[in-house]
């Protein structure tokens, strides 16, 4: 456990100050002009810098800075070709459909993405069926960025375990549902720029200060080149992990471990060493207090694992952090200093088994999971390339802020000031991570996602002052990152309620002031709902981000790429498209609802299934009931 | 025959090359990443998919001997990353900076029309 110094919280809650003041500047604004087109689109008046910076900072979520610098942690290289689309993901995702999606929602004054639906297609059902579905996938993947912002609320304020979560929720949930309901869009816009120079800032001079600690990325090299096969996971508990190391090249080929249940408090671990011919089980017995709590420690564990004949034999057992921190019990008690923390294995997984990965493995593709399954096969490196550079047009997040710019100059700008920006911060952090190896303790794979905290607190900050803000931004930067992709989704939703919804489709002649008080409590109560269902999320967060993103690209991009290149996509086209695209995503992804694995048909992910059902079902469907209406081909392809 | 309208024919040109430069980008990156790259190359259920591992058949003989492994330029770079990922990432940035400073067209999007609903709350 780390402790978080007094200049994390300091630069943390100034931040937070920072974005209450953004809010309360953007309101101002709102007295000033059109309230629709200003809460919800900033009246089409983003420059350049605030289009690139929403855009970039919409784009990234708090994965970027976490899960992101973890997964470079855990498999090494392998993961520049993980994220190598984004070297054309700015041209892609802003220069096909930018100016034509900014044309057609000016020509329909559209304020929403289903307003344009609606208004190419002139059908509501259309614009209706948009907006279910974007409330659909945006409730999903809220709860999963609420949830990913308490916890690391948690873990700035090191909150106890006891309470810890529920009180991190309402601080995180109060901050961002506040500054959004007030601020509106141009607040959002406002937040996204302060992070997004922040992090640029704080990236370009975090390369140099890591790969100086680390000696140089080729020192690091040859350090992962030359690591003894071991392992490089171990056993999660809530103070002190247990990191499991072969003692030497000869290593067991299976570990599993079975978690203690509170019936029973026994862990058991099993072991074959096929090439010894060894094999076994050895249970440790778990110490409760009277009421049932563990109270056993990583030291008991790591005793019991030393005393046994075999397996003590086949395994070093360390802690991967240092011991001679203050530990505190749960009930924010000092225990003591060292490796005293109570074993508590993760709820809900039963059994884990454990891979042996090769430092050298670091070094080459395709990299492999914690259980031995390959990290990125080809099949899935082929589709990155369309789940990010292509899915990503089709981000109803995204699509609105192509509508927001003021010109094509501002698109231009923006399209090479994103390029630069993703340039600097995406292969510099593949850097900085494969680094972070060499200077961070062995960490498993649950443990991994705090890499870039680490990074910040022990490599950064132990260089003075002025550093550790530098390191304070990088343990605030997952929060900054989820905040603001969450405060556009929130936006999302309330735009969809009242503009889409009400509005457009139940009562189009209703009062400015009506609107007004709408906009507000539908964002503040669907916030709080969101809140609600965060406080018991589900386990697997990354799969409803990946479900999300995955169902808004099948959904959208043909409808809407076609719509404003093809001349012969009709009506019923565009909904077959969209209707067609929904289901598939969601066949495809139903067994994570039983805790399964996504059906990724011959090795290739959903998404590409997806948009490939979506685009046939356009291109046939127009043609069986084409042509497009004549009047509706001359507004939106023909000079006027 | 109306004429089409510039911003329609200029914005499809754009995409089009756009879309074959992120063709080019997938082909290239993955094609020699796949090539140079990787440890094993093995067509199983896990790896490439049984459908196309089937097609494509066995990939062993290109597994890459780690001991090859060389850092250009003395960056300290994997080579395959470098020649792979970081070559066609610096090939992209200049792309961009030719397609916008040169290829791109600042159309003028025309004004901002009221949607019936606002021109609605506007009379009120």
């Amino acid at each position: 456990m780390h402790e978080t110094s007094t200049v994390t919280i300091v630069t943390f809650v100034v931040y937070i100050i920072f974005v209450f003041v953004l809010a309360g500047l953007s309101h101002r604004l709102l007295k000033k002009k059109s309230f629709l087109s200003e809460y919800f689109l900033g009246s089409r008046g983003l420059g350049s810098w605030a289009l690139a910076f929403t855009f970039a900072a919409t784009s990234s979520s708090g994965g970027s800075f976490s899960g992101f610098p973890s997964l470079i942690y855990s498999h090494g290289w392998i993961l520049a070709l993980w994220i190598a689309s984004y070297m054309i993901f700015p041209l892609t995702t802003m220069g096909v459909l930018g100016k034509r999606v900014n044309q057609a929602a000016r020509k329909s004054g559209a304020i929403t993405i289903p307003d344009v639906f609606r208004d190419r297609y002139e059908s509501p059902s259309l614009g209706i069926f948009a907006s279910c579905t974007i409330i659909f996938f945006t409730i999903c993947n809220l709860v999963a960025q609420f949830k990913a912002g308490a916890l690391i609320v948690e873990e700035v304020f090191n909150f106890p375990v006891s309470w810890g979560y529920p009180v991190a929720l309402v601080v995180f949930s109060v901050t961002v549902i506040f500054y959004t309901a007030y601020g509106g869009f141009r607040a959002v816009v406002w937040t996204d720029v302060l992070q997004g120079i922040v992090m640029g800032i704080g990236v370009v001079i975090l390369v140099p200060v890591v790969l100086y600690q680390a000696g140089g990325l080729e020192k690091v090299q040859k350090a992962l080149r030359d690591q003894d096969p071991r392992l490089i996971t171990s056993m999660p508990g809530s103070f002190n992990d247990l990191v499991l190391e072969a003692s030497d090249a000869r290593h067991p080929q299976r570990l599993v471990y079975v978690h203690p249940q509170q019936s029973s408090a026994e862990l058991a671990l099993e072991w074959d060493d096929s090439e010894e011919g060894a094999s076994g089980t050895l249970e440790v017995r778990l110490a409760t207090d009277a009421s049932g709590e563990l109270i056993s420690t990583a030291n008991d564990v790591k005793a019991a694992i030393e005393a046994h004949s075999e397996l003590g034999r086949l395994l070093q057992i360390s802690f991967p952090f240092d011991n001679s921190e203050v530990v505190e019990g749960p009930d924010g008690r000092v225990v003591d200093r060292g490796a005293t923390g109570i074993v508590r294995m993760p709820a809900g997984v039963d059994r884990k088994k454990f891979a042996f990965i090769r430092g050298d493995e670091a070094l080459f593709g395709p990299g492999r999971r914690g259980n031995g399954d390959p990290f990125l096969p080809l099949g899935l490196a082929f589709s990155f390339f369309f789940v990010w550079a292509i899915a990503g047009i089709g981000q109803p997040g995204t699509m609105v802020r192509l509508m927001a710019f003021k010109d094509s100059r501002t698109l231009k700008r923006s399209i090479l000031t994103v390029t630069i920006y993703y340039a600097l911060i995406y292969l510099p952090l593949i850097f900085v991570f494969v680094a972070a190896r060499n200077l961070l303790p062995p960490l498993n794979a649950e443990n991994s996602d705090k890499a870039m905290v680490l990074v910040s607190t022990r490599v950064v900050a132990d260089l003075g002052v002025g550093f550790q803000v530098l390191g304070a931004i990088f343990v605030a930067a997952p929060f900054a990152a989820v905040m603001s992709t969450v405060d556009s989704f929130l936006l999302m939703i309330s735009s969809g309620f009242v503009r889409d919804i009400y509005q457009r489709s139940i009562n189009p002649k209703v009062s400015p002031r009506t609107i007004k008080i709408a906009s507000y409590t539908t964002t503040v109560v669907v916030g709080l709902i969101v809140m609600a269902f965060a406080s018991s999320p589900p386990d697997f967060l990354q799969r409803i981000i990946v479900f999300t993103s995955s169902g808004f690209a099948s959904t959208y991009l043909f409808p809407m790429l076609l719509g404003l290149y093809w001349k012969g996509m009709t009506r019923c086209g565009a909904l077959w498209s969209m209707v067609g695209g929904f289901l598939i995503i969601v066949i495809l992804f139903s067994p994570n609802l039983v805790g399964g694995s996504r059906i990724s048909l011959f090795g290739i992910d959903p998404v590409v299934w997806g948009l490939s059902g979506s685009l046939f079902l356009a291109v046939v469907v127009s043609k069986l009931t084409g042509p497009a209406p004549a009047h509706l081909v001359r507004k939106y392809f023909h000079a006027q | 025959m109306p004429k089409d309208d510039p911003v329609y024919l200029n914005s499809r040109r754009e995409a089009i090359l756009i879309l074959t430069v992120w063709a080019c980008c997938v082909i290239y990156t993955v094609g020699y990443c796949y090539w140079n790259g990787y440890l094993s190359h093995e067509s199983g259920p896990n790896t490439t998919g049984p459908a196309l591992g089937a097609m494509v058949g066995t990939l062993e003989s290109l597994n890459r001997d780690p001991e090859s492994l060389t850092t250009p330029l003395g960056l300290g770079i994997p080579d395959w990353v470098f020649w792979g990922i970081c070559m066609p990432w610096l090939f992209c940035i200049v792309f961009t900076f030719w397609f916008c400073l040169c290829y791109f067209k600042t159309d003028d999007l025309g004004p901002e029309m009221e949607s019936p609903e606002e021109e609605v709350q506007s009379d009120a």
